[in-house]
């Protein structure tokens, strides 16, 4: 926290004085600097994030987790019910039937592409260069009246509906304080193929050291999006490995 | 953590200081715009122009559109749907080209619709993308007003060839063939002729790249005529990529030459195909040469390839066979014997400008016309409209009173239409209703009857419809005895009267006035034009192909504007640049344009606006671009056009054509621009681009809805744009812009209970606009957006107590929160299924509640009001009786849910006892659906069903509770009753004490 501050008015201080160019690679090297620290974030094996979404009226609780090697659920409570949704082991992706109520494998196209991102926990940034992904700074863009620094990133080629196609995902760094605020990427499958969507980030604050945002609202680009408010990070959460994997057999008798 | 804040909270103070110290007198509002957003309501039924069509060399399911007005549209599902790219850039486009060595990521957009209609609109330059259109670098061209062609050497990237046809209106010496050999950051003109004669068609041999072929032409259109072709038209070739240029006219008519279309047959590079406007009328049509252009043979003159060649000179060819060809025209026409028959392509819109076939198969095809993009799946016999292109293209927009309000216009080629601002299930096709043919301008709805005012062009018709009984009558001014021949613009101004619910007027070079709904016309002013004599000789317009269409008809009135505030004020503009004012209904004018200082003589007066505040006061917009003159220009005069200020700042770019003045706050003002909409929050000292889901296209005419606060724009592009809502920015000021958080005032708001059914056939492909917000909106004005830290929202009772939380806004300037009124939805009984009545969150009653922000340390409170929708019908005692069962319900289900919860811990606790075990079983089966899934195994519904399904069903009718329903609300209290006894008698037989959670804590949690 102290060396937060200490930066932050450190960075101020120059960012007023004079603007001077940046690279994509000093930018994110400011961002891992200014929520926690690379060692740190190298170390994070794993994050539960406790969350809940507002739908017309409808308040709807969940938990997502992700760990290092990829593994990640969302876990939604629907009337004491839980329904599982994108849950990755690692191996294969599978989801609870809403109708069924039982789990379903994702088709394989959509598996491989997550498994590609298997590495990117906790962060596609970490590592980039080692991971074989390319970083630009594009050039600077307002968003919410913020001025922001916009890095495109680009990872291993997708496959979708059988041809590959680049995976490019737009950051928006807020200049002032070098974390995103802003990410858009293209909708690659579905009704809304071409489209973009937007995820802003908002509210960051400290957990264990670390920062990060703890409202995201999804949506279209240029429409307003869907909020995702977080109650409660735990950083290096135990989870039983168990409930990632697909249960090959459901019988009725199992909840 | 505090002291971040702290210096977050100095960094505000300190910055919010110095820029308002500069300049108190102005207010940037560039970034304040927040979550104001354009709504798009298209339509996308009748579709708009498309100059060009591209198909990615490699991938057949990448198609590109290029709209006369709306943009580049890419399609990844082989023309099915089409998303939009280049919102950001001028709308007007004249060529798209893919790099063929980087197809999925470089292609270029040269702006400037190239079809030189009247109406055509103008670009600003050549652009690029190399990340597939999410980012767009500009490569010069600002002067070149419309691109033809580009071409990229398919064997080298660097080398990029563009075709500037350039400046319609004056003389312009960027035109011609431009080459760059470095990838486009320098540029040689390698092709030029003269000032007036500009590059219309370029092509290159795909086998042999270093030949290119290219069509000049001269061409000069003026507000009031239209000059086709010359001595400097002509065909050149070039065999040194574009260093020397040869003309191949061997076989060509003689004489003077107009617009040329040239292709090259892709499979056999000896083929080429030129289309020729001539003098010689025997000798227009199709020419082939089959030597490469050493010679030509003339092939056709039939009526589809010689028709309007400065609208239809596209040809194309077909990739695979040489002998297909296919010409542009009013039904667009294909030859498959090289050129010397042609039959007309299938049944779609008039007006072909460009076909591109699919790479693997040429049945396939793709058509670009003035009513948007057609697809082929039988070699263009059959067509099929693209459904999802609000391309729509608007001269004039106007509003009713109903609710929702309906917006009533008129488009390019297109007729007149209305449609509702608001429809179940969003704003789709078959909501809209014709109500006029041609082209269409002005639609105006008679103020308290149910009448309908619609025109054609030049007014050859002006329609006068009664809705409820279907009786269309034609209603326009005849001519008169004693009176000059009548001249009308081609988009004719028409006006009801403020004051006098059946009083219309009509423009032509005289006002005439109706009072009775246009049967009896008056005439009340002498000609208020010029009447230039050399301005009216529209027969002879159009050069070598005659052209009267009446789109060129000049000296005429162009805008009428009666003021809101006197009866007997009329302001009215010209095309020829006059502003004349009547003060005393008609009786005297006086022509004031000589008071305007600035101005350059005969700017053709748009649009006049007459003050809603003061009837001294009125806005006049100019716009010069027919005479080559592309600046903005609006003057202000504060007593009846004796003296006129400028009100333009060096921020707005592109001609104005429409100004818009606020109801509430005389300072804050809308201009619209062939580059999109600008607003001013001081009076026009300083003006912002407003750019939230606004493309920066035309905007021909605003209006402002005075119950709603929404700015509708009508396009020339992009449809029906709404912003909804605008009152916020009439309380941006210096003032609460140094608050760290300002609530804005709000209305009221109905909690509407009117609902409907919509279907969803055709949505997956057609476009549906957005419907506005019924929530409550709690709108604020944050000086900088929020980032670290916490901030949060509750809605709370006046006693504040919490209703419900949402998630805030965190952008800087303007913020809007929706609640669509409920709390939250009550806690549910677990079953082994869902109970879906259960998701149900209930209404509010009626009255004042609180938004409650807490930003870091500081807390904020706005109080707001909700009131209940009349039109239901319901007393107050019937509401406060559907308030009390619904709740109760709510209640009831909280309470299932917690005996479910206690009888679940209880059985736990006794599992060792098989037999009390199985009589908890028993009992729970009654409560909840114990088995089955939530689709078609669903099992027999239980209590917790039943109970919640009412509950739904109660919380969800406009109306009070039916004896039906309480009824069976009796019905489910007694077997709710009898449930909780049973279970009292099974807990006292289990006798066991478990740990449990409050009720207060278990529905809460």
């Amino acid at each position: 926290m102290k060396t937060f501050k200490t930066l932050f008015i450190g960075l101020f201080l120059i960012v007023s004085a004079s603007t001077f160019a940046q690279t994509a690679d000093e930018i994110i090297s400011n961002y891992f600097e200014n929520t926690g620290g690379l060692e740190k974030w190298q170390n994070l094996k794993g994050i539960k994030m406790s969350a809940k979404i507002n739908q017309g009226g409808m308040e709807i609780p969940l938990e997502i987790i992700q760990l290092t090697g990829g593994k990640q659920m969302t876990v939604i409570t629907f009337q004491g019910k839980e329904i599982k949704q994108g849950v990755f082991d690692g191996t294969t992706l599978w989801s609870t039937n809403f109708m069924t109520q039982k789990a379903e494998k994702s088709d394989q196209e959509s598996t491989d592409n997550l498994k590609l991102d298997a590495n990117d926990f906790p962060d596609s940034f970490l590592g980039y260069k080692e991971k074989g992904y390319t970083v630009e700074l594009v050039g600077k863009e307002t968003i919410d009246g913020a001025e922001t620094f916009k890095v495109k990133l680009v990872k291993e080629p997708i496959t979708i509906d059988g041809k590959k196609e680049d995976n490019v995902t737009y950051y928006f760094f807020d200049t002032e304080n070098y974390v995103p605020i802003a990410i858009q990427s293209e909708i690659k499958s579905g009704p809304m193929k071409g489209q973009t969507s937007e995820i802003k980030l908002s509210d960051y604050q400290e957990v264990d050291g670390f920062y990060f945002p703890f409202t995201m609202i999804q949506g279209l680009k240029g429409q307003a999006g869907q909020p995702l408010t977080l109650d409660k990070i735990e950083l290096n959460p135990t989870i039983d490995n168990a409930l990632f994997l697909f249960p090959e057999e459901t019988s009725s008798s199992k909840n | 953590m505090k002291n971040y804040f702290l210096l977050l909270a100095c960094f505000f103070v300190l910055n919010n200081f110095s820029s308002f110290a500069q300049n108190t007198n102005t207010i940037d509002a560039k970034d304040l715009f927040g979550d104001l957003r354009a709504r798009h309501i298209g339509p996308a039924l009748m579709s708009g122009r498309i100059n060009d069509l591209e198909t990615h060399p490699k991938n057949s399911r990448i198609i590109y559109a290029g709209a006369a007005g709306g943009g580049v549209w890419k399609s990844n599902d082989a023309g099915t749907t089409f998303n939009p790219i280049f919102d950001k850039y001028a709308q007007s486009i004249g060529a798209i080209a893919i790099d063929p060595n980087d197809p999925d990521n470089t292609v270029y957009v040269g702006t400037g619709e190239t079809w030189t209609r009247n109406s055509v609109s103008i670009g600003d330059g050549l652009y690029r993308t190399k990340d597939g259109g999410n980012s767009w670098e500009k490569l010069g061209f600002d002067k070149s007003e419309r691109i033809a062609n580009i071409i990229i050497n398919p064997n080298n990237s660097s080398e990029i060839y563009v075709a500037v046809l350039g400046a319609l209106w004056s003389d312009s010496d960027e035109r011609g063939v431009y080459k760059s050999t470095d990838g486009g950051v320098s540029w040689t003109k390698t092709l030029y002729v003269n000032s007036k004669t500009g590059c219309s068609d370029l092509v290159i041999d795909p086998k042999n790249p270093n030949v290119l072929y290219a069509s000049m032409w001269e061409f000069r259109r003026t507000a009031w005529s239209f000059e086709s072709g010359g001595e400097q038209s002509a065909l050149y070739k070039s065999i040194d990529s574009g260093k020397t240029w040869n003309k191949i006219h061997n076989g060509f008519p003689n004489g003077k030459l107009g617009r040329l279309g040239v292709a090259i047959a892709p499979s056999n590079s000896n083929i080429l195909y030129t289309v020729i406007e001539a003098e010689e009328d025997l000798r227009k049509g199709l020419y082939r040469s089959d030597d490469a252009g050493e010679s030509w043979k003339q092939l056709n003159n039939d009526f589809e390839i010689t028709v309007r060649p400065f609208y239809f000179s596209r040809i194309v060819v077909d990739p695979k066979n040489p002998e297909v060809v296919v010409k542009g025209g009013l039904s667009g026409s294909i030859s498959r014997d090289g050129g010397k028959t042609f039959k007309n392509l299938g049944n779609m819109h008039s007006d072909i400008h460009d076909v591109v076939f699919d790479i693997h198969d040429s049945d396939r095809m793709y058509v670009a016309t003035d009513g948007g993009v057609y697809r082929s799946w039988n070699g263009g016999t059959t067509m099929e409209i693209v459904e999802n292109l609000p391309v729509s293209q608007f001269y004039q927009i106007s509003l009713d009173d109903a609710e929702p309000y309906n917006i009533y216009g008129g488009l390019q080629d297109n007729g007149s239409w209305y449609g509702p601002s608001s429809s179940e299930g969003g704003i789709n096709a078959k909501d809209w209703n014709a109500i006029g043919g041609g082209d269409g301008f002005r639609v105006l709805k008679h103020p308290t009857k149910n009448i309908i005012y619609s025109e054609m062009q030049g007014a050859e018709n002006v329609w006068r419809y009664d809705v409820d009984n279907k009786l269309v009558k034609t209603i326009q001014p005849l001519p008169l005895e004693g009176y000059a021949k009548l001249r009308f613009n081609w988009n004719a101004p028409m006006a009801v009267s403020n004051f006098k619910p059946d009083r219309i007027y009509i423009g032509s070079q005289f006002l005439h006035k109706s009072d009775d709904k246009g049967d009896t016309w008056k005439i009340i002013s002498p000609d208020l034009t010029t009447n230039d004599k050399t301005k009216q000789e529209q027969e002879n317009s159009g050069g070598l192909s005659m052209d009267n269409s009446g789109a060129e008809n000049h000296t005429t009135i162009f805008t009428i504007a009666e003021s809101p505030l006197d009866e007997n004020i009329v302001w009215v503009g010209t095309d020829d640049g006059n502003v004349q004012v009547t003060t005393d209904g008609g009786k005297t004018w006086t022509n004031t344009v000589a008071n305007i200082v600035g101005l350059p003589k005969n700017t053709w007066t748009y649009h006049i606006e007459a003050s809603s505040h003061d009837k001294s006061t009125a806005y006049a917009v100019f716009e010069g671009h027919a005479h080559g003159d592309m600046n903005p220009y609006v003057f202000k005069t504060k007593d009846l056009g004796k003296s006129w200020t400028n009100i333009i700042t060096a921020e707005v770019t592109g001609f104005a054509r429409n100004i818009q003045e606020d109801f509430v706050n005389p300072d804050l003002l809308f201009l619209g621009t062939e580059f999109g909409l600008y607003i001013t929050l001081d009076g026009g000292k300083s003006w912002s681009k407003f750019t939230n889901n606004m493309p920066s296209v035309a905007v021909h005419f605003i209006d402002l809805h005075p119950k709603t606060n929404d700015l509708v724009l009508a396009t020339h592009g992009r449809g029906v744009i709404i912003i909804d809502d605008i009152s916020p920015l009439r309380e941006i000021s210096p003032e609460t812009l140094n608050e760290t958080l300002h609530f804005f005032t709000s209305k009221p708001k109905v909690m509407v209970d009117q609902s409907g059914f919509s279907d969803s056939f055709g949505s997956e492909t057609e476009f549906v606009g957005n419907n506005p917000s019924t929530s409550a909106q709690i709108k604020y004005l944050l000086p900088k957006r929020h980032t670290f830290g916490k901030m949060t929202m509750e809605i709370q009772d006046l006693e504040g107590n919490k209703l419900t939380t949402i998630d805030p806004g965190k952008s800087k300037g303007i913020n809007i929160v929706n609640w669509n009124f409920t709390i939250k939805q009550p806690k549910v009984a677990k079953g082994k299924t869902f109970s879906f009545g259960g998701f149900t969150s209930p209404r509010v009653k009626e009255g004042k509640y609180k938004a409650v922000i807490v930003k870091g340390k500081d807390t904020f409170e706005h109080v707001f009001e909700v009131i209940y929708d009349k039109r239901a019908g319901l007393t107050e005692t019937d509401r406060a009786f559907k308030y009390k069962i619904t709740m109760k319900m709510y209640d009831m289900t909280q309470q299932l849910a917690y005996l479910v919860y206690e009888l679940d811990a209880t059985q736990e606790a006794v599992k060792t006892n098989k037999k009390l075990y199985a009589s908890f079983e028993n009992l729970k089966k009654t409560l909840v659906v114990t088995t089955g899934d939530n689709y078609v195994g669903s099992a027999e519904p239980q209590l917790r069903e039943k109970m919640s399904d009412l509950y739904s069903k109660i919380a969800n009718s406009y109306d009070k509770p039916s004896n039906a329903e309480l009824d069976y609300l009796k019905l489910i209290e007694n077997r709710f009753e009898k449930a909780k006894t049973d279970f009292e008698k099974l807990k006292e037989k289990a006798k066991v004490k478990i740990p449990l959670k409050t009720f207060d804590d278990f529905v809460n949690e």
